[in-house]
């Protein structure tokens, strides 16, 4: 037999053959890597929103930062104990002004609030305050 | 292996020819022999109006019994009209050697009657000649002695020539050739790119997965993570409500309302609003409503309570 004489029909049946290679290629592709893709981007997702939550809530430097909330009122007005990964803090006779500075800065920060009691004293505010992290 | 030139040997076919054996497919070149011709100077444009009358033009000239084809061309002022009996001539070519399937291109010696300035013999008794820019055969004895003589050879072949239906043809063209090839190969190219970004789509993410697992070594095992995961998951929902909570209260606080005593845990929280009057009181609650407080209400005359599960 003589394949030149078939020549062009060839070309075109290679070019099919190629093609569906290329769509069994494709379709292997898909099927095989698209589940696996999935649940390897699910696991990455995870993992980087594990990565922020401790970073957020197990900071090292907290331990350092708590200490700005001995400073924002004087140091008459505060009864401060400070354990370890514990703080339990007492204030006394806090301004209005003084009252809404500490409570935002509490707020901002990265601690577990275990308590958070205030009490109005006449025109003045009691405050206490126990957080771990 | 060329797609585009016509690169078959080319072979004359005439009735004293000697069996052949052939390795390779061939174009051929008929002799008088096999065809009838005939010219004629027509008001003809188109090939196709010459082919059509073709037939018309043999009338009575062929056999009745054989079934001939035509092969129509213009050579400059006149039409050439070419009838000849490819089952005959099948025949003659199978008996002397030659296979429907070792033929490429069927030319006439007619097509090439430019290229016989000379004689070109034909055996032993008979040569081909172009007489009046007609190609005939004549016996070798009208032939003048120590004339020159032609070479059969490859530059003969015409252009144009037909193709047996009795033989092998391609039956896609050169055209349909290249235009399905580059459409399958098109989609060829696709379904790979696209193939192939599935593959990298995965690669990276596993790269990306193995640089976190680098970073955080003790984080390997699925259930460490989810275990951790859990923990942190749970911090995070329950101090973003604390927060949350007292940003809410705070924003409740208007001309008239302090707060008298506030106190949050880790599961509750109580506030007392000392409010102005009954009237400060009645919009507090109905603030505190609004901000999803359904426990709001006054206790002791201007002091409204909240106490609420976090």
């Amino acid at each position: 037999m003589n394949w030149k004489l078939y020549r062009n029909e060839l070309i075109v049946a290679l070019s099919l053959l190629i093609m569906f290679s290329a769509l069994l290629y494709k379709n292997a592709q898909v099927s095989s890597r698209s589940q696996e893709t999935i649940s390897i981007k699910h696991a990455v997702t995870e993992f980087k929103e594990l990565v922020s939550l401790q970073k957020t809530w197990a900071d090292k430097k907290v331990s350092k930062r708590v200490e700005k909330l001995k400073k924002i009122v004087p140091s008459s007005k505060i009864k401060w104990s400070k354990k370890g990964k514990k703080l339990t803090a007492h204030y006394t006779a806090l301004t209005p002004k003084e009252l809404n500075k500490l409570v935002t800065n509490i707020l901002s920060m990265a601690v577990q609030i275990q308590v958070l009691k205030i009490n109005r004293d006449n025109s003045s505010y009691n405050v206490e305050f126990k957080c771990k992290w | 292996m060329s797609f585009l030139g016509n690169s078959k040997a080319l072979v004359l076919v005439y009735s004293g020819m000697k069996e052949k054996s052939l390795s390779k497919p061939v174009n051929i070149m008929l002799t008088p022999q096999f065809y009838i011709l005939k010219k004629e100077t027509l008001p003809l444009k188109y090939h196709y109006q010459a082919k059509k009358i073709a037939a018309s033009l043999f009338d009575g000239l062929l056999e009745n019994t054989s079934k001939y084809d035509y092969f129509v061309y213009k050579e400059e002022e006149e039409w050439v009209f070419i009838a000849y009996d490819m089952q005959a001539i099948n025949d003659f070519l199978l008996s002397k050697g030659i296979s429907p399937e070792q033929i490429g291109k069927i030319f006439f010696a007619q097509q090439s009657a430019a290229n016989f300035t000379a004689p070109l013999l034909l055996g032993e008794k008979e040569a081909l000649l172009a007489l009046d820019n007609t190609v005939v055969i004549i016996p070798q004895i009208a032939l003048k002695e120590k004339g020159e003589i032609l070479t059969f050879d490859d530059s003969f072949t015409p252009k144009k020539g037909v193709t047996s239906q009795g033989m092998h043809t391609s039956a896609l063209s050169m055209k349909q050739t290249i235009g399905l090839t580059a459409f399958f190969t098109l989609f060829a190219l696709m379904f790979f790119i696209e193939g192939w970004r599935y593959s990298h789509d995965s690669q990276a993410a596993q790269e990306e997965m193995q640089m976190l697992l680098e970073a955080h070594p003790s984080w390997q095992s699925q259930y460490t993570r989810e275990s951790i995961s859990a923990k942190y998951r749970a911090i995070d929902k329950n101090e973003r409500k604390k927060r949350e909570v007292v940003k809410t209260l705070a924003g409740m606080i208007f001309k008239g309302v302090k707060v008298g005593t506030f106190q949050m845990n880790e599961k509750v929280f109580k506030v007392d609003f000392i409010c102005k009057d009954t009237k400060v009181a009645q919009r507090l609650i109905q603030l505190s409503k609004k901000s999803g407080f359904k426990s709001a209400e006054t206790v002791t005359g201007n002091i409204v309570h909240i106490e609420e599960k976090l």
